[in-house]
């Protein structure tokens, strides 16, 4: 009897996958444990092992194809035995598997009225019947070619370009509007519905570039840049972002780092807790009192936290990541260092929760670019979060230390961009400088 | 062309001449005490007629000084409408009214003031108290008199009866709600029904044919009365008089016509021979009679027992009235006067007269009808000075009384079209559904079962395919002509008021056989032949109409529409609104489109039709249709111009699910019908030009795989939008054809309100397909005027949705659009 592989569901909040690379091929013959293809989901990557002996019958997908989660992807079976049943309804599905293909042409012919579209042409007219369906559909009509005389885009321009994607949810319709986006062919919804997180940044129209130049080489994007590009250009489209900068007396941080090092080194202490630890706690503890900063921002309404969900960016070979420690308030500093450094490895090496890599799970990020020596910077909100923190170097600055007294400290700069729609400049200034005032005042021992 | 009167060679080419009747000229000389001698009068009769020819004068001078003055008897009013005036012939208006009852109808021109006093204050004269109070009493539910009795001084029923009629005819002419007519009609429409008095028409010459389908009425319908046309001697070179006093005239009313219904109808032409056609000169410059009277003898070997007669003495005029009504009442008529007045002012206000000298002006007023009729009671004792004077002032007293109340605008309103908008919308249409206008049993000469033509019609298919699905024989098929005769020969023996006739309607049958099998069924009087006069067969039928019977009138051809123009746009749509809504017009006008005829006899005109609010416009094209259609028409109490189409008339019924049913049903005019359904694009079609549509139709799907929703319009006006809009937003294209020649056709009134109604439901402009903007050629090129099945899929191609690998059979580009449109063509 033939076994179905389907496309597993990584935590909650995915919709669909992109396989990167089919490992298997039709008429392989797989043992159990064998990897059948590897994929991946919004920021990390899988690989699905055969969990049955015998060949491969079908594949319906190629490398590369964003495939909703659950949906049938291979057949392992004997030689012979039946695996069409098992095709993915086109609808389902970005591509079409190979036996569909006729079907799609047959379709064709049934409408031998259709003439290919020409080249999308800036500022093509567009008839009104075409406007609204473009806009009920969430299509942008300016990456649409039309058919109608004059080049007009008509009607079935629009239908074949909502064709070749699936259904739009309703947030995926809003963000479409906006422009700028591309829907994929099928999304990750029920029926293929196309949710927001299938949206891609729209690819450029214009083909001449592609390719390569005499002085470049044009690279497509990976998944993840474009994820990456279209989070962080919709942070700064859709909120009122500003930066406050004010730095913290870093002595005692310094101080702390070194009893904590000595003590893990002389096994005293469970974790190897480093200054962006230390600032992360004081960050909670800041939380804990300006549960306004401690929010997500959803325009008309916000989300305060009762808990405090700490985003911590992650740099990794593949982009930026930013996974969520889950109630850090809760947590003491030997936990939280280990928390922080369990989400950051698991980031680095793939594997991580793609839950916890929702914008949504986390209820503030820190993001520390200290080691690098930056001294300054403008950290982009991870939306619908109100705010971030950048935490720097530490730089040696003058101190006023009382009676005209100059004392050479090491301060270190603490960034904070916020939502200006959830919180003023005020509280914003207030509670950078409760952050500061932790960092000063850390009560823990080693 | 009956068979009954044979048209002998021999007869016909005798040697012989002519005689002409000798025509009587001012032959009136009687005095008042001669007048008086042999009982015609009495003293109070013929100080009432004093009284009345100074009534109409003070009432002609109050408007002229509202005109000129801009007041009367210091009391400001600025009045912007006509006033065409009659100072000069109160004589012959009074002489005029003074024979006839509220059963004899006037009619009369642009400038009627004095008619319609003169026949107001006789009928108040001769209606009893209790009928002259009904009348007041119910007329706009008592609007009008609650008014005039705020200035009726006190008197008898009769003078608040003067007052009603004074003010019922300044409110209208000052065009307030309380008027005669709502104000709707204005100085030269005014009319006031109860009294006989029928509407005066501001179209010169405009009463000459209505009267006469008065007359008719009359006949028809057995009521009492004669009917009096009074046109202007300037109207006697009017088209529509000489036609409507050749209907008049018809031998067959006197030869054909059976029983009761034999004889001249009863209708006198009074001709207002006041010298001027507006300011040009009848007599030696404009016209070749010398005296208008002698054209009676162009019509009738009796020479209509025409008389020229003394316009000045109001008492001449009564004299050859009595004896040209007794003549009319022994069906001896049309009769005719020429009744010799002078019009002091100027065909206006603004007319300076420069036509004519002051001498002749002068000489004129020094024979004033008033004035030489007062000294004529003067000199037999009657009255004196002072109680002439007397009169005088008690009628000055009485207009300015009138004149106050009517410019009142809180007492006198007029309707409230910015309040209410729709107002005068809702009264351009009576809308009724009356099964028959008359309580008489009407008149057939065998029951309808045992008509040749029904018999024959039971034996026919009543869809295009029989039982096992083949198509019927044209011979076996029920087809359009089928229909349309249906829903007529069920009305005429519903309603003893209908009549029809047109050019060849009895024994041909009319032109296209509709008609065939009526003959045999109907009297002469209920269907008869029409002169070829279109102006008269519509005219003649809106007096009908407008009297309360209903009638078909028949336009043989489409392109003799322009030869009724001012009966189709100017009378027949205008009249229920006109006359605030007091009149009906059931007129079904049933016009033949043609082809194969050429430029002057293929046209199709309904755009015409359309544009003039007023006229419901229908043009059903199969069989289901035309009999639902003609029994709505003919079930309402509104004009209906019913097009058909010659290319079609032994089409079957293709679309109604059982064929066309036997018994009656109505069709509400107005809702346009889905004939085929589809999804692609909607081919909205007036006229025979759906047969091509769904030829198109059929093409675009077997070639192309496109469905096209064939939506036949079946009325013009009124349209229902709404199933367009439901199936444009379905289909986003429409493509809007119709036989008319596109520029300035309905067509493209439909596609600029579509367009409104679907814009963001539209993939492509609307498209109209109508015809050339050329002559109608010769059949053999027809199919490169009309517009042909390819044109629909030459439009989809260039307009809408290009067709794979399609070669258009017409240029339909923008750029060749704009070329024809530069070339006028």
């Amino acid at each position: 009897m033939a076994n179905v592989v389907i496309m597993p569901k990584q935590g909650q909040s995915v919709e669909s996958c992109i396989v990167t690379e089919f490992r298997k091929k039709v008429g392989d013959s797989v043992a159990v444990g064998d990897v059948l293809f590897s994929y991946e989901t919004d920021k990390a990557t899988f690989e699905e092992e055969s969990k049955v002996e015998g060949t491969v019958l079908a594949c319906f997908f190629a490398d590369g194809d964003e495939i909703p989660v659950l949906t049938n992807v291979m057949v392992i079976g004997e030689p012979g035995e039946s695996f069409e049943e098992f095709a993915p309804k086109s609808e389902e599905t970005s591509a079409p598997a190979a036996e569909a293909a006729p079907k799609a042409e047959e379709k064709k012919a049934d409408t031998p009225v259709a003439i290919a579209a020409g080249p999308v042409v800036e500022g093509a007219p567009v008839s009104p019947r075409a406007r609204r369906l473009a806009e009920q559909k969430g299509i942008d009509t300016s990456r649409v070619a039309g058919s109608g005389p004059y080049g007009r885009i008509i009607e079935r321009d629009i239908q074949a370009a909502a064709a070749a994607r699936g259904p739009l949810s309703g947030k995926a319709r809003a963000m479409m509007a906006e422009g700028g986006l591309e829907a994929p062919q099928a999304g990750s919804g029920l029926a293929g519905t196309v949710r927001g997180c299938d949206l891609k940044e729209a690819k450029p129209n214009h083909t001449s570039i592609a390719g390569e130049g005499v002085d470049f080489d044009v690279v497509k994007m990976t998944n993840m840049r474009k994820l990456i590009a279209r989070s962080m250009y919709n942070s700064l489209q859709n909120s009122a972002q500003l930066t406050h900068h004010l730095s913290a007396d870093a002595r005692r941080l310094q101080a702390l780092r070194k009893k904590a090092k000595k003590a893990f080194e002389e096994g005293r202490l469970e974790a190897n807790v480093t200054i962006n630890d230390l600032v992360c706690f004081a960050v909670v503890k800041a939380l804990q009192k300006f549960p306004n900063a401690n929010s997500h921002c959803l325009g008309d309404a916000m989300r305060i936290f009762k808990k405090v969900h700490l985003g911590l960016a992650v740099d990794t070979e593949r982009g930026l990541m930013v996974p969520a420690v889950k109630n850090a308030d809760e947590m003491d500093i030997v936990q939280l260092s280990n928390a922080l450094k369990k989400v950051a490895d698991e980031c680095k090496k793939g594997g991580i929760n793609p839950d916890l890599l929702s914008p949504e799970a986390a209820s503030f990020t820190v993001s520390n670019l200290g080691n690098y020596g930056v001294e300054i910077f403008t950290p982009i909100i991870n939306v619908p979060q109100s705010a971030i923190l950048g935490v720097n170097t530490i730089v040696p600055r003058p101190k006023d230390t009382g009676n005209g007294v100059y004392e050479i400290v090491p301060f270190i700069g603490l960034s904070l961009t916020y939502d200006h729609r959830a919180l003023d400049g005020g509280e914003a200034t207030r509670f950078v400088k409760q952050i500061a005032i932790e960092i000063e005042n850390l009560d823990i021992d080693f | 062309m009956p068979k009954s009167i044979y048209i002998d060679p021999k007869e016909i080419r005798k040697a012989g001449e002519i005689k002409l009747p000798t025509i009587p000229v001012m032959q009136y000389s009687k005095s008042v005490e001669d007048e008086l001698r042999e009982g015609n009068y009495t003293r109070e009769d013929l100080l009432r007629i004093y009284r009345d020819m100074f009534t109409i004068r003070e009432f002609e001078t109050m408007l002229n000084l509202v005109k000129t003055t801009g007041g009367y008897n210091g009391v400001p009013y600025n009045n912007p409408g006509p006033a065409h005036l009659s100072a000069g012939q109160e004589a012959a208006a009074v002489g005029m009214a003074y024979t006839l009852t509220t059963d004899d109808y006037i009619f009369g021109s642009h400038r009627s003031h004095g008619e319609i006093l003169a026949k107001g204050l006789r009928s108040i004269q001769i209606l009893s108290d209790e009928e002259l109070t009904k009348v007041m009493d119910e007329f706009w539910g008592g609007a009008t008199l609650n008014v005039a009795k705020k200035g009726f001084k006190g008197g008898s029923t009769k003078d608040l009866g003067i007052c009603f009629l004074l003010y019922g005819a300044i409110a209208e002419i000052f065009a307030r709600e309380t008027g005669f007519n709502k104000g709707l009609g204005g100085s030269m429409h005014t009319f006031f029904i109860p009294f006989g008095i029928f509407p005066n028409n501001a179209i010169v010459g405009g009463s000459g044919s209505i009267s006469v389908g008065a007359a008719l009425y009359k006949r028809v319908n057995r009521k009492p009365g004669i009917v009096v046309c009074n046109i202007g001697d300037g109207a006697l070179a009017r088209g529509p008089v000489m036609e409507g006093m050749t209907f008049a005239s018809m031998d067959q009313f006197r030869t054909m016509w059976e029983g009761d219904m034999k004889g001249g109808l009863p209708i006198l032409f009074n001709v207002m021979d006041n010298q001027y056609a507006m300011g040009g000169q009848t007599r030696g410059e404009t016209m070749g009679y010398d005296f208008a009277a002698r054209i009676g003898a162009g019509f009738r070997p009796d020479a209509m027992q025409a008389e020229r007669v003394d316009g000045y003495d109001p008492l001449a005029v009564i004299d050859a009235f009595r004896r040209k009504k007794a003549a009319l009442e022994r069906k001896e008529g049309p009769c005719l006067l020429d009744v010799v007045t002078y019009r002091y002012s100027g065909h206006s206000p603004s007319d300076q007269g420069s036509y004519r000298t002051k001498e002749e002006l002068e000489a004129w007023q020094a024979e004033d009808c008033i004035v030489a009729f007062g000294e004529k009671l003067k000199d037999a004792g009657l009255a004196t000075q002072q109680e002439l004077d007397s009169i005088q002032q008690q009628m000055r007293d009485t207009i300015f009384e009138m004149y106050k109340l009517a410019i009142d605008d809180t007492l006198s309103p007029r309707m409230d079209l910015v309040k209410n908008d729709e107002l005068l919308g809702n009264m351009m249409f009576s809308n009724q559904s009356i099964d028959s206008l008359s309580n008489a049993t009407p008149e057939v000469n065998h029951p309808m079962e045992e008509n040749p033509r029904v018999k024959q019609i039971a034996g026919k298919e009543r869809f295009y395919l029989d039982k096992d699905g083949k198509p019927v024989s044209k011979m076996k098929t029920f087809n359009i002509r089928d229909g349309i005769f249906e829903s007529i020969v069920d009305r005429f023996y519903k309603d003893a008021s209908l009549v029809a006739y047109g050019e060849e309607n009895r024994e041909w049958g009319g032109a296209f056989a509709v008609y065939r099998g009526l003959t045999e069924a109907l009297p002469p009087h209920r269907l008869f032949n029409a002169p070829i006069a279109e102006a008269a067969i519509i005219g003649t039928a809106i007096g009908y109409a407008m009297c309360g019977g209903r009638v078909i009138p028949e336009i043989m051809y489409c392109d003799f529409l322009g030869c009724c123009g001012d009966e189709i746009f100017n009378q027949l749509p205008k009249w229920q609104a006109m006359s605030g809504n007091i009149l009906r017009m059931p007129v079904v006008v049933r016009v033949s489109v043609g082809s194969k005829y050429g430029a002057q006899h293929s046209q199709d005109w309904t755009s015409l039709c359309t544009h003039i609010p007023g006229l419901k416009v229908v043009f059903p094209v199969t069989p289901y249709d035309a009999k639902g259609l003609m029994a709505s028409a003919l079930q309402g109490t509104d004009p209906v111009i019913f097009f058909e189409s010659q290319r079609i008339y032994d089409k079957g019924e293709e679309f109604h699910e059982g064929g066309v049913p036997k018994e009656y049903y109505e069709i509400p005019i107005g809702e346009p019908d889905v004939k085929r359904v589809g999804k692609d694009v909607t081919f909205l079609t007036i006229g025979a030009t759906l047969y091509r549509a769904l030829k198109a139709a059929d093409e675009l799907k077997e070639k192309y795989g496109m469905e096209a929703e064939v939506i036949d319009a079946r009325s013009m006006v009124p349209f229902n939008y709404e199933k367009v809009v439901e199936s444009v937003k379905k289909t986003g294209r429409i493509i809007i054809a119709g036989d008319a020649t596109a520029r300035g056709s309905f067509l493209n009134d439909l596609a600029a309100n579509i367009t409104d109604l679907c814009f963001d439901y539209l993939d492509a402009a609307p498209v109209v397909l109508g015809s050339r903007n050329w002559i109608t050629p010769c059949h053999e090129l027809e199919e490169s005027f009309f517009p042909q099945p390819s044109w629909f899929l030459d439009a989809i191609n260039e307009k809408m949705v290009p067709l794979k690998d399609y070669i258009p059979s017409t240029n339909l580009t923008s750029a060749q659009q704009i070329i024809r449109a530069k070339r006028g063509v």
